[in-house]
């Protein structure tokens, strides 16, 4: 038999030097170095940073992000968009506290509240996956949507929580060993069950596929329409969990609650690396973006940087990382 | 060897693989294909050749189930088959490996073989170590060395489309369909890719081979059929053909009297002067194009004409060469400046390059010359009306107004709009790229009217096409490309088909 000609690819990395390098090409490496380098910094610019109180407080903080961020994070990796969620998590809380009210149980009125946001995710995910309306504009108008119907509802009035069930406030406000705040483990818990999702399991890779190039995803078998429409509504369903919880930290149905969140959801998904033309990132990433501008914003109130330096900081953070990220892709 | 072992092993069914009679497609307007029939046996590899437009493609994505055909059966092993999407062909044991590949860049060499189905375990978690495993074992049947692991996107073509070829064997594909798959091959990947093509066969597996070069057929081929305007022309075994009579049944028709010339043998001054030109398609390619002529160059799927255009008017990024117009250099290279030395593109793709679609047809006409139009930075809409109305009295542009949005004309008037739109810059050179694509033939010829009018009036017309009749009928001088090189000059009337193809698949 002639040799063929070789077509051999690089090898696998083998020594160390190489696995680190290896290593640090993928994103998330460079991510979690950022997140320690920036706790190291504020712990020696600031003495009240490092304490444990102050390090779960803002895990605690960061956990309803990290739970909508889930969301965005599988909506963006299927090609698509939705800033609805900031008006959602708000929206979620008035059934949530109405039912409570009427009933008397905690279950019910977290049950209504997911069912909002379950109407929601499907709303958004028919017009935008299956009449192929963009899903930037579907969202943006359920957006409005959703908040003008908050208004309207609540007269622009805060609706109190009468029940005050202790379960309904440990939820939100409640840690474990007195530490670990219990928004906190829901973030993890859920986390660990997306990253698994979308790593192991079929649905997850799918759902890659179709937001990295639509067109083989349909050659390939894949129902695309359904897997994007699947993909909203894991979005709105996670928004009404962080939803619920923002409620009870807020100890009622707040009719403000969640304006700009969706945006600053967002910019911690991009911040993590996810390509918002889809198929590309990881949820990792999204979790480690969160909890960059988390750790940020919480030390730059430590050293008394005004409001107004930190969101001009914030956004030179985010736009500094995307370019990085770009330029490195092109060097590629 | 394993490939003998596994050869072995396989157990041949008796009868032909696939049995296409009487497919027949239409698109509106036009019939792709009429009464076509194809059988692939087993083991053996059929190469369907067709010149561009001929219908292949149209046939092989019947065959995937991107099309629906709307006449005709198809037998699978004996079986009726109904391909009513790319999955119902995938289940039927066929794989298509299209010229656009059809892998996940951002995936693993290893995930793209079982994206269509992922092996998994009991709780319905991907086994990933039996991806790994069984891509490298599939790779090792096939006898080629691509890292499982290596992401798809980083990787040469020639390594992608094994990879599609072992996702086809993974699936258990009964039959694979290959689209032109050496377009972009180097000859030592072509000759990989025939060993590859021969052990497929020797699983009996059946291979359908796209293709229009011909040294390829008579290379790989057991059994070749001709597809000519839709319609089956031949089907014999490869012995039974010889060069000549392959390209008489390509060819087939005589040139009809679509093209009137009325201008006289123009021998005008070099306007256009490319020497040395090189980028990452094309090799040092140097020609000259004189007032008054029209140049034709020509050549087949991928042989660099498109790209050619579109470097000479500035729009794609040169390596090295040089490009001058009307005597001054093409620098620095842009569109811009091309525009100011007077030379534009008529591009190929109308829709996404040409037109706004829905903007009217004045604004359409008047892109490139509002600068001429303007008056203290504002422009003047009566001159801009009154110059635009002339061009479409002149070119006979049959639109109610000047208003009527340009997505509501038909394509041979869009193309008039756009020639408008450069003449009126007052162009020395205008390079067409297929300029009838997509055009009906009462169109096409009042297309070629103008042109031979442009050149005539002195303009310098260099014309990429891959219509031969279009050519001949047109060019004073004809160049022929292939793999981004010139491989031939000449004149009108030395040119005969034969050579021209001959220089064609060189």
């Amino acid at each position: 038999m002639p040799q063929s000609p070789s077509l051999s690819a690089a090898a696998g990395p083998k020594r160390p030097t190489e696995l680190l390098r290896a290593l640090f090409r993928r994103n998330e490496t460079v991510l979690l170095v950022c997140l320690v380098a920036l706790i190291v910094f504020f712990s020696f610019a600031s003495g009240t940073f490092l304490t444990t109180r102050n390090i779960t407080n803002v895990l605690g903080q960061a956990s309803l992000a990290m739970i909508a961020g889930i969301g965005i994070g599988v909506v963006v990796l299927a090609g698509e968009i939705d800033v609805s969620i900031g008006s959602l998590v708000g929206a979620v809380g008035i059934p949530l506290v109405v039912v409570m009210n009427q009933t008397g149980s905690l279950e019910l009125g977290m049950a209504a509240a997911l069912l909002l946001a379950l109407g929601v995710g499907v709303a958004n995910g028919y017009l935008a996956a299956y009449l192929g309306i963009n899903s930037l504009i579907v969202t943006l108008g359920t957006m409005f949507v959703i908040r003008g119907g908050i208004y309207l509802y609540t007269g622009q009035r805060a609706i109190s929580d009468d029940l005050q069930l202790e379960s309904f406030y440990q939820m939100g406000n409640g840690r474990l060993l007195g530490t670990v705040p219990y928004p906190a483990l829901v973030a993890l818990v859920l986390l660990v069950a997306f990253v698994y999702l979308m790593r192991h399991r079929p649905f997850g890779r799918q759902i890659y596929a179709v937001g990295g190039n639509p067109e083989v995803a349909r050659l390939a078998g894949y129902n695309v329409k359904r897997l994007k429409f699947a993909a909203f509504v894991i979005c709105s369903l996670l928004a009404g969990i962080s939803g619920i919880l923002l409620s009870s930290r807020l100890g009622s149905a707040v009719h403000v609650a969640g304006l700009g969140f969706e945006f600053q959801v967002v910019a911690a998904v991009v911040l993590g690396g996810v390509s918002l033309a889809g198929g590309v990132g990881s949820l990792l990433g999204v979790a480690l973006g969160v909890l960059i501008l988390a750790f940020l914003s919480n030390g730059l109130g430590m050293l008394n940087i005004a409001t107004e330096w930190q969101l001009v900081i914030t956004g030179l953070i985010i736009i500094a990382a995307v370019a990085f990220d770009e330029l490195k892709r092109r060097r590629q | 060897m394993p490939a003998d072992a596994a050869t072995a092993a396989v157990v041949r069914p008796a009868g032909p693989a696939l049995e296409m009679a009487g497919i027949g497609k239409r698109f509106p307007g036009v019939l792709a294909l009429e009464n076509v029939d194809l059988t692939l046996e087993p083991g053996k590899v059929h190469a369907l050749m067709g010149e561009n437009g001929a219908g292949k493609s149209t046939l092989i994505k019947i065959l995937a189930g991107v099309y629906q055909r709307d006449a005709g059966t198809v037998r699978i092993g004996g079986a009726e088959a109904d391909l009513r999407s790319p999955r119902d062909a995938l289940r039927a044991g066929i794989k298509v490996v299209f010229q656009e590949i059809a892998l996940i860049s951002e995936f693993t060499v290893a995930e793209n073989i079982f994206l269509e189905e992922y092996p998994v375990n009991g709780l319905g978690s991907i086994r990933w170590s039996t991806i790994r495993k069984e891509a490298a074992a599939l790779f090792a049947r096939l006898g080629f060395d691509v890292d499982p692991a290596a992401k798809v996107g980083q990787l040469p073509v020639s390594q992608q489309q094994m990879v599609e070829i072992a996702r086809a064997l993974a699936h258990e594909a009964r039959i694979v369909v290959m689209d032109e798959p050496t377009s972009s091959l180097t000859p030592n990947e072509v000759a990989l890719l025939f060993t590859v093509i021969r052990r497929l066969t020797g699983l009996g597996i059946a291979v359908l081979y796209v293709t229009h070069k011909l040294d390829e057929v008579f290379e790989i081929a057991d059994t070749v059929t001709v597809l000519r305007d839709g319609r089956h022309i031949s089907t014999r075994p490869i012995g039974a053909h010889t060069h000549e009579s392959l390209i008489q049944d390509m060819i087939g028709r005589k040139i009809d009297n679509l093209f009137p010339r009325e201008r006289g043998a123009a021998r005008g001054d070099v306007v256009v002067k490319v020497e040395g030109l090189s980028t990452d398609k094309l090799k040092d390619v140097s020609f000259e194009a004189k007032a008054g002529e029209v140049l034709g160059f020509f050549g087949l799927m991928g042989a660099g004409r498109t790209e050619l255009a579109k470097a000479i008017v500035g729009f794609d990024p040169i390596r090295t060469g040089r490009i001058s117009i009307g005597g001054t250099p093409l620098v620095p290279h842009n569109t811009r400046t091309g525009v100011a030395l007077g030379i534009g593109l008529l591009t190929e793709d109308r829709k996404s390059e040409g037109l706004m679609l829905e903007l009217p047809v004045l604004q359409n006409t008047s892109l490139a010359a509002l600068e001429d139009f303007a008056r203290a930075g504002f422009v003047d809409e009566g001159r801009e009306r009154s110059a635009v109305q002339q061009f479409v009295d002149r070119f006979r542009v049959k639109t109610p107004s000047l208003n009527q949005q340009i997505k509501n004309l038909s394509g041979g008037n869009q193309q008039k709009v756009l020639l408008a739109r450069w003449l009126m810059r007052g162009l020395k050179v205008i390079v067409v790229d297929e300029p009838t694509r997509g055009i009906d033939v009462g169109a096409k010829s009042e297309i070629f009217a103008l042109i031979d009018r442009l050149a005539g009036e002195g303009l310098a017309v260099i014309m990429m096409t891959s219509e031969m009749p279009e050519l001949l009928g047109l060019s004073d001088r004809i160049a022929v490309m292939a793999e981004g090189r010139i491989t031939a000059v000449m004149d009108r009337e030395g040119a005969t088909q034969e050579a021209i193809l001959n220089a064609a698949i060189a």
